[in-house]
């Protein structure tokens, strides 16, 4: 099985550590995002895994052989560059068939192998072309064309669409998305956008501060984010975060602030919490609007509306605080302005310890 | 800004003033050139009279004739391209290589080895260590000597590797994981992709070594080995001190000044055939390494 | 596939995770390092074997300035004298004379050549008609691709006493003829001239670099308020070059001691050594056409060491200036 197995990775340059022992197991044809703010270590994890910077410490496993000291050439991976790295002096062909013919391929096999590679990405028109003519959706698949040409165990991708522009970088993940439903190949993928990072991964890893904060499919870390950090990064917009202090309502537990109450889960590990200052996480898309005399309705004041067309997103601020629902607008864009209040299913609040950021355990959902 | 439409009065003035000024020293530049192939094409007579001044007065082509008929000038022609073409060669193929190297971050002791070269730049152990080096060495009056004795310059192993250095070494990563070794890395990618730094070097060092004529002159002895600058120096410089050997040269159709006129014009061709392409290259070159340093 | 239960238990303590750093011995590491990059030193080698063989080694043989150096007994076993030949050189007026050339000539060189360069990239700044400009610089660039014999030579024809153009004129205008190359005065604005005949065009390209660096908005917004070219020069175009003119006069400082020996060797002669020989052409003389190779070689020892202190301070004053080296 081809699988990359990190175990306790660590990277230091001198004494300064920026990826502090670093646990994951990447199951073979998995699709494995990690994601992150810049500096997060993602992708030094990355470079690691394809042999580009130096293992300080840790083993490092791909199909079942111990990778730390073999030379990135000799770890059957490959790996999309950001900027492509395609040579400006060889046609797309040439590119494709460059690490074919270093590794004394015999012409016929690399011919055989370009052309079908062109074929998979469409490329086949531009063969003869050089990468200056191409444009940037081209490009970015003669790279990944590059890749796929030496069928290897795993693929990795060091934030391969950040040079596109939007329209583009959507078409170019639906693609990848493809390919890798086609070919089946082992991915790891590294990128600071959670929307590619949702899209792409069949599990997703957060990254910050040179470790990983949680691993797991899209809906999971959607639903149940493990931490403050996780849940604003995950999302967009953001998850709604108010600083709150929990007790006893009528019929469970609240979450009681600047006046206002907000009905939580009646889960044991909320009424734990009573008297504790939380931070209660409410993702713009849970939250219902909501007019005047419905129950449980926690009021808001607007302040502007952004039209997106099937859906708005409503700026309004509670407790002092933005806050932001996102809604549907058939039928009652016209309304909007005159929202004041929502409601929220209290199985869907997240509630996280007010002082630590982690998520209460024993309140997830299913997907 | 070229905009001459919003030019006023005064400025157009102005301009036109520039315009003039920039026209004469131009014109002073290239009359030199004019009047010196006026003079080649002139006969001896005309020219002694001092009546040459823009246009061949008698055309002839004596002097070429006498020019050409000399084996000293075939042969110094034919070292100079010996030392021109060997020894810019021999300059690639330590300054490519070793550039290379200089810019890469993983090279162990980088600061000192770039120190070494730098250090070259700011301190000479002067002219008269370096020639009793070259003498130990065994390096007088040779052709290697020569070829191999100004290879490397400082100036361009430093504008190489910064060029080097600018490139994202995206492309060199891809290579190795491509199985690259090395020298593979440089040949087939790093070379191709400064080929316009390289071919800036390669100029410069093509119209130095065209033009030296200082090392050539103190390291050759054998008349056979000079290279044409030499060759020049001796006929227009040192004989023109020689009234007599001047005047000896005179005849109806050629003298002293037509002939080192015709010397002057041989060699210049070759360096007005490449001066296009040096054009095209000394203002990236300027800006690769000039305005750096 | 969910994470191993290992990955969600990862707390943020492992910021104390014990790290060896690295789990390799110091020799592993520089074993592997080697196996890795051999290749590497293999492409360095030759430069660095280039530069102790025909630059350093003759900075081993600098010693020879302070011995009696002998052809036969070698450098090395040469004996020590001190500080004789220098002594010798201070008393020899021969030798102040080529260093109060070498001043004369740098400090003429620098202030009629350091502007030259300057006023003709602002002039051509301000030339519009493209073909125009474009011929001109092309013209102007050439001179610096063409031997300093050639230049001579043309300057020889040029000033020769019996065909020259120069002459040629002054007889139009009813004077003698003048030998001016075995003249003394008329040697510096010679050599100077010719110089910046040959260089000035080529050394604008930094300065056209530079202007053509300064954002056109700050011409379109001065057009807009109404200024003239001219003023448009000085307000805008010299104060944005500003930078570069002070760093090309520092690299001219530092080098200031270089000058163009080879072109003196091509135009002097005895009867203007008074004014034209310098360290260089004086070393030259002595030294390999005298065989006095020791005390030329401290007169080049001399030089090396004034001109490596202006280098010096010259880049220490451009990092101050610019914050960037000037390597």
């Amino acid at each position: 099985m081809s699988g990359v197995k990190l175990q306790k990775i660590v990277k230091a340059y001198g004494a300064v550590q920026v990826v502090h022992g670093i646990d994951l197991d990447v199951q073979e044809n998995e699709f494995v995002v990690l994601v992150g703010p810049s500096g997060c270590g993602k992708s030094t994890t990355l470079r690691m895994i394809a042999g580009l910077e130096e293992i300080s410490a840790g083993a490092l496993h791909i199909d079942g052989r111990l990778m730390n000291r073999v030379a990135p050439k000799d770890r059957d991976v490959a790996m999309v560059f950001q900027n492509y790295a395609l040579y400006p002096h060889l046609n797309v062909a040439e590119n494709i068939a460059f690490g074919l013919k270093i590794r004394k391929v015999s012409k016929p096999e690399i011919e055989k192998s370009v052309e079908e590679v062109g074929h998979i990405l469409g490329l086949t028109e531009y063969l003869d072309r050089r990468p200056a003519d191409l444009s940037g959706g081209q490009r970015q698949r003669v790279a990944m064309g590059r890749a796929i040409v030496r069928r290897p165990k795993v693929f990795l991708f060091d934030e391969p669409l950040s040079n596109l522009d939007a329209k583009l970088r959507t078409q170019m993940r639906a693609e990848i998305k493809r390919l890798h439903n086609r070919l089946g190949v082992t991915s790891i993928y590294v990128t600071h956008d959670q929307v590619e990072a949702m899209t792409l991964a069949d599990r997703i890893v957060v990254m910050s501060d040179g470790n990983i904060e949680q691993v797991g499919t899209p809906m999971d870390l959607f639903l149940n984010p493990k931490s403050v950090f996780v849940a604003s990064f995950l999302g967009a917009p953001p998850m709604n975060m108010i600083k709150a202090t929990v007790a006893e309502g009528d019929t469970g537990p609240v979450a009681v602030f600047e006046g206002q109450k907000i009905k939580l889960a009646p889960l044991e590990a909320l009424r734990n919490q009573i008297g504790k200052s939380v931070t209660v996480g409410i993702r713009p898309e849970f939250a219902e609007i909501a007019g005047e005399g419905t129950a449980d309705r926690i009021h808001i004041g607007m302040d502007l509306i952004e039209t997106l067309g099937s859906e708005a997103l409503l700026h309004a601020t509670l407790g002092g605080e933005p806050f932001v629902i996102r809604t549907e607008t058939l039928g009652k864009h016209n309304a909007l302005g005159g929202v004041s209040g929502f409601t929220i299913r209290p199985d869907l609040i997240r509630v996280f310890d007010g002082e630590t950021g982690e998520a209460l355990v024993g309140q997830e959902v299913e997907a | 800004m070229s905009d001459a439409a919003l030019y006023s009065r005064g400025d157009r003035i102005f301009v036109w003033i520039n315009v003039f000024l920039i026209g004469a020293f131009a014109i002073s530049t290239l009359y030199p050139f004019i009047y010196i192939a006026a003079l080649s094409f002139s006969s001896g007579f005309e020219a002694r009279a001092g009546n040459v001044l823009l246009t061949p007065v008698e055309f002839t082509i004596a002097a070429y004739e006498r020019v050409l008929s000399q084996p000293l000038f075939w042969s110094s022609y034919a070292n100079t391209f010996i030392y021109t073409i060997g020894g810019t060669l021999m300059s690639l193929a330590f300054i490519i290589p070793g550039a290379y190297a200089l810019s890469r971050p993983r090279l162990f002791g980088r600061r000192f080895w770039n120190l070494m070269v730098a250090f070259t730049m700011w301190f000479h152990a002067g002219m008269i260590p370096f020639f009793l080096n070259m003498r130990d060495l065994g390096l007088l009056d040779s052709y290697f000597g020569i070829i191999i004795g100004f290879a490397v310059n400082g100036f361009n192993v430093i504008l190489l590797r910064n060029f080097f250095e600018g490139v994202p070494s995206s492309f060199e990563e891809a290579a190795r994981m491509d199985g690259a070794n090395e020298l593979q890395i440089l040949w087939k990618v790093y070379v191709p992709l400064a080929k316009p730094a390289i071919a800036t070097v390669a100029l410069f060092c093509i119209v130095s070594r065209w033009n030296g004529f200082f090392w050539a002159m103190v390291l050759l002895q054998d008349e056979k080995k000079i290279p044409l600058q030499v060759y020049l120096r001796k006929v227009i410089v040192v004989l023109s001190d020689d009234d007599e050997f001047a005047s000896s040269l005179l005849t109806a159709s050629y003298s002293f000044e037509t002939v080192s006129a015709a010397i002057i014009v041989c060699s210049i061709i070759p360096v007005l055939l490449i001066y296009p392409f040096l054009q095209k290259y000394f203002n990236k070159g300027i800006l690769l390494g000039g305005v750096k340093e | 596939m969910s994470a191993p239960k290992d990955d969600l238990k990862r707390p943020r303590e492992l910021k104390t995770f014990v790290v060896p750093g690295d789990e390799r011995s110091r020799l592993e590491r520089i074993t592997d390092h080697l196996k890795r990059d051999w290749q590497l030193y293999l492409l360095l080698a030759p430069t660095i074997i280039w530069l102790l063989l025909f630059l350093y080694k003759p900075m081993y043989g600098l010693q020879i300035a302070f011995k009696d150096y002998s052809v036969f007994r070698g450098i090395a076993d040469s004996p020590w004298i001190g500080w004789d030949h220098f002594e010798t050189l201070f008393g020899s007026e021969q030798f102040l004379r080529a260093l109060r050339n070498t001043i004369y000539i740098s400090l003429l060189s620098l202030l009629f050549g350091f502007p030259a360069p300057i006023i003709l990239a602002l002039m051509f700044n301000e030339i519009y008609q493209q073909w125009f400009k474009k011929t001109a610089q092309t013209i102007v660039y050439l001179p610096h691709f063409i031997s300093s014999v050639i230049i001579a030579g043309i300057v020889i024809t040029a000033f020769s006493p019996s065909a020259g153009i120069v002459n040629t004129v002054i007889g139009w205008l009813g004077f003698d003829p003048v030998y001016f190359l075995t003249k003394p005065e008329w040697f510096r604005p010679i050599f100077v001239g010719t110089t910046i005949w040959q260089e000035a065009g080529f050394q604008s390209i930094v300065y056209l670099a530079a202007i053509a660096g300064v954002s056109p908005t700050l011409y379109e917004s001065a057009v807009v308020d109404g200024a003239s070219r001219w003023q448009m020069m000085w307000k805008i175009t010299l104060p944005s070059i500003m930078t570069t003119i002070i760093i090309m006069l520092i690299i001219r400082i530092g080098n200031m001691l270089e000058v163009s020996f080879e072109m003196i060797i091509l135009l002097y002669q005895p009867a203007t050594y008074e004014t034209a020989d310098v360290i260089n052409t004086y070393i030259y003389r002595q030294g390999i056409q005298g065989g006095q190779y020791d005390f030329a070689a401290a007169a080049g020892l001399f030089n090396a060491v004034v001109a490596f202190v202006l280098v010096m301070t010259a880049n220490t004053l451009s990092k101050r200036y610019s914050r960037t080296s000037l390597w």
